[in-house]
């Protein structure tokens, strides 16, 4: 047969990517707030100051994980002003590419790591793919046979990045039905 | 292993409930469904159509079927955190030869330390990861540890990216790359520790990369309406799970999984509309309609 077993590769020896993010605030006083809302609603965070690269507000900022992202801007909205959640390594903005597929009767909107599916003639949303955090098949749950514009939108209801990338998925999906984009 | 033995499979993931606790048992098929303990739960999307796949498989094969732990988690992390702390403590007593783990939050200070116990375990189980687990063993720098990945293209952009901790924040220039250019990423993975052993990448055309290299390509039947439907990827890793339970090497159940999730989806007459569990019920079919060409000797 083609295929042999071979042992397991060793303990990887490479820098890890960093899971963390900063949020970042206009004033000292919104980031303290900001500290006091996340901390109550149970997600970890500390003050520290900002790097210099994500330096645009004040002196202080929060450190999060990044993968709570939607929750975290759900957390703050509304009672806390804050600048941007951004990740504090690698790429700093969120994958904001959008790739669309025409099948005959169906539209596969795809963001990042995830696809959202609608009925050209109804608007309907049909399916949901991709992503791997355990809001997405809650998301399946709460939006698959419900029209585009009659859901709450995914970053309502969701809470990870995954949410995120099916909100901008959603979002273009909308617009393509609403006429607002070239189809 | 010796193929056509039981061997203990253990699915590990959550599912979307907010108020559900740890459950472990036995699978079986209840109706429309699938059963564990007393906890019955539909085999779409997600965890469940991963179990499902895989029970389609021990069942059409006879053998055991696999066994999961379940905990309810719609985001938050809960169920997540139980499912972990589960298997840091009862790994070792639990003995799976395979343990698959799926949906999950990517809490990377957990996955390392299932994986410090994993590597204590003698025999260690066979590793797969999908979906959250996968993501957050590569952010934790433990891909290597793990026999078998199933990421999608986009996924595959992820791991390929030493910087990325979710897809979501993959570099611009990789994300954009093509269904050609997987061989590339999957060197690139694999060079900077961001791969399992084998991947199996899900796509127009399914790439099998064992250590870095690409061994086969699978294109046919060609069903794009495939990669609309939520659950077809987790249909292939939980037939990947059954196959290599079974006594396949994970490559090569990697490589008949892909074959077989074809040819349900053809048999089946998926649409972009069709529900995952549409395309399970013909996974016994596709099983052995691969017998029968002497792909498959069941």
């Amino acid at each position: 047969m083609l295929f042999k077993r071979t042992g397991r590769a060793g303990k990887a020896a490479h820098e890890l990517p960093d899971t963390r993010g900063i949020i970042i605030f206009p004033s000292v006083e919104e980031a303290l707030k900001g500290e006091r809302t996340l901390k109550k609603e149970g997600h970890e965070c500390k003050l520290v100051a900002p790097p210099p690269g994500l330096r645009q507000g004040c002196d202080l900022a929060l450190e999060v994980q990044l993968i709570e992202q939607t929750a975290l801007a759900r957390a703050l909205e509304g009672k806390v002003a804050y600048l941007g959640i951004y990740p504090l390594k690698g790429a700093a903005e969120l994958l904001q590419i959008v790739k669309v597929v025409f099948f005959p009767q169906d539209v596969m909107v795809k963001a990042g790591n995830m696809k959202l599916v609608f009925a050209q003639n109804t608007g309907i949303i049909v399916n949901i793919s991709g992503g791997g955090c355990p809001d997405v098949p809650y998301l399946y749950a709460q939006l698959v046979g419900r029209k585009l514009d009659e859901v709450e939108r995914p970053r309502h209801k969701g809470f990870t990045l995954c949410a995120l990338m099916l909100d901008r998925a959603w979002e273009e999906a909308l617009a393509i039905w609403k006429g607002g984009r070239p189809t | 292993m010796e193929r056509g033995k039981a061997h203990l499979i253990l699915i590990a993931g959550t599912l979307p409930a907010e108020n559900l606790g740890l459950i472990h048992g036995k699978v079986v098929r209840a109706g429309d469904s699938l059963r564990v303990k007393d906890f019955t739960f539909p085999c779409g999307q997600g965890t469940g159509a991963m179990i499902s796949s895989a029970l389609a498989v021990t069942s059409a094969l006879g053998l055991e079927p696999p066994h999961a732990l379940l905990a309810g988690d719609i985001g938050r992390g809960q169920g997540t955190r139980l499912l972990y702390q589960y298997l840091v403590e009862e790994v070792k007593n639990l003995k799976p030869q395979i343990l698959a783990l799926h949906y999950c939050l990517p809490i990377v200070r957990l996955m390392q330390k299932l994986c410090e116990v994993l590597e204590r375990c003698q025999p260690r189980p066979w590793l797969i990861a999908d979906a959250g687990a996968m993501y957050a063993a590569k952010a934790a720098g433990v891909a290597p540890q793990f026999d078998v990945f199933t990421p999608d293209p986009s996924e595959m952009a992820f791991l390929a990216d030493p910087e990325a901790s979710h897809p979501a924040y993959v570099s611009r220039h990789l994300f954009n790359s093509g269904v050609q250019d997987v061989p590339d990423l999957a060197k690139k993975a694999y060079s900077h520790g961001g791969a399992a052993r084998i991947l199996l990448v899900k796509g127009a055309i399914d790439y099998l990369v064992t250590e870095g290299r690409v061994v086969a390509r699978i294109e046919e039947p060609n069903v794009p309406e495939l990669e609309c439907i939520g659950g077809t990827g987790d249909t292939i890793t939980g037939m990947v799970v059954a196959l290599t339970g079974a006594g396949w090497e994970p490559a090569e159940a990697a490589f008949l999984s892909a074959r077989i999730n074809r040819l349900a989806g053809k048999m089946a007459g998926v649409t972009p509309a069709t529900p995952v569990a549409k395309l399970i019920d013909h996974i016994p079919g596709s099983l052995k309609e691969l017998a029968k060409k002497e792909v498959l000797s069941v």
